[in-house]
């Protein structure tokens, strides 16, 4: 193909231009924006973190009934249901301990039920 | 201007600080990669603001392996062709689909038609496949590599090169044409 056109005379030269003072503006808006609306938390990787957490708990909780299954009759002391979760809990990594403990802490629905236990014991 | 590690390593310091560094150095290209394909200010405007907002909240979903730029220019790419759809009454173009913006002379202040050479560069290039066009404008007008091109397009390197190289043969073709 005839090659007459030189695209080094052009350069990166275009046909647009931007109102004064347009980037600088620019960058406040975006500042204003993000700074109304902070960045969010990884939903993907809370979600990981969770299902890591509950699938550890579910092998402490597997764990423990084959343990106890196993064990004689007599020595098996640990009846309290509070005590086997405690076992499981005492089982997982300080990671998932940690993040157990911070969604927990954050989780409404976990108030109420304490909550209402707390209820119960004082009457 | 600064390095992207050390952006990447200053947001995760200081978001805000590390931010502005960031819009420092990609403010202008960004801007201008989506006036290229959108043609209109304001609509350039409306997606460059979208593509920095996206960027700072999804920060976290970059995963460092890669290149940010590409990730960057990846966002900017999806917003302007979010806005081009939304014009056209769709969510979103696809990079399948053969139309962009179209270069039409307006009285506006934001053009400038005094060079017939360069307005007509834009309009072939406007006249290229979306992939065409992509490849032609990232590889001349902002210089990334092929590699960092196949990131953004979601294709591969070989095909890259073929569409720059067809893109380039159009753009020259048209050129050497008469039509204005």
């Amino acid at each position: 193909m005839e090659q007459n056109f030189d695209f080094s005379k052009i350069g990166k030269q275009m046909p647009y231009t931007v109102p004064d003072g347009f980037f600088d503006e620019l960058e406040e808006n975006v500042m204003r924006e993000v700074k109304a609306q902070p960045a969010k938390k990884n939903k993907a990787k809370t979600i990981r973190m969770a299902i890591r957490a509950a699938l550890a708990v579910a092998a402490c909780l597997a764990l423990f009934l084959v343990v106890k299954k196993n064990l004689p009759q007599g020595n098996n002391t640990i009846t309290d249901d509070f005590d086997n979760v405690e076992l499981a809990f005492s089982n997982l990594s300080t990671e998932d301990q940690d993040y157990l403990l911070e969604v927990y802490q954050e989780e409404q629905f976990m108030d109420n039920v304490l909550n209402e236990s707390n209820y119960e014991e004082s009457i | 201007m600064t390095d992207n590690k050390d952006i990447i390593q200053a947001i995760r310091e200081n978001a805000e600080q590390g931010f502005r560094l960031l819009m420092a150095k990609y403010k202008e290209p960004i801007y201008w990669h989506i006036r290229r394909l959108v043609v209109s200010h304001d609509d350039a405007q409306d997606a460059t603001q979208e593509t920095f907002v996206r960027i700072f909240r999804s920060f976290e979903q970059y995963s460092g392996e890669g290149s940010f730029q590409a990730w960057i220019f990846r966002i900017a790419t999806n917003e302007a062709l979010r806005l081009l759809g939304r014009n056209q009454g769709k969510t979103m173009l696809s990079l399948e689909d053969n139309v962009t913006a179209t270069l039409t002379m307006r009285a506006d202040d934001y053009y400038d038609y005094s060079n017939v050479e360069v307005v007509k560069l834009q309009k072939a290039i406007l006249a290229l496949p979306a992939k065409q066009q992509l490849a032609f404008n990232l590889r001349y007008y902002d210089d990334l590599s092929y590699k960092e091109i196949a990131a953004v397009t979601d294709s591969t390197e070989a095909t890259v090169k073929a569409n720059y190289h067809f893109a380039k043969e159009k753009i020259i073709k048209y050129m050497n044409s008469n039509d204005i």
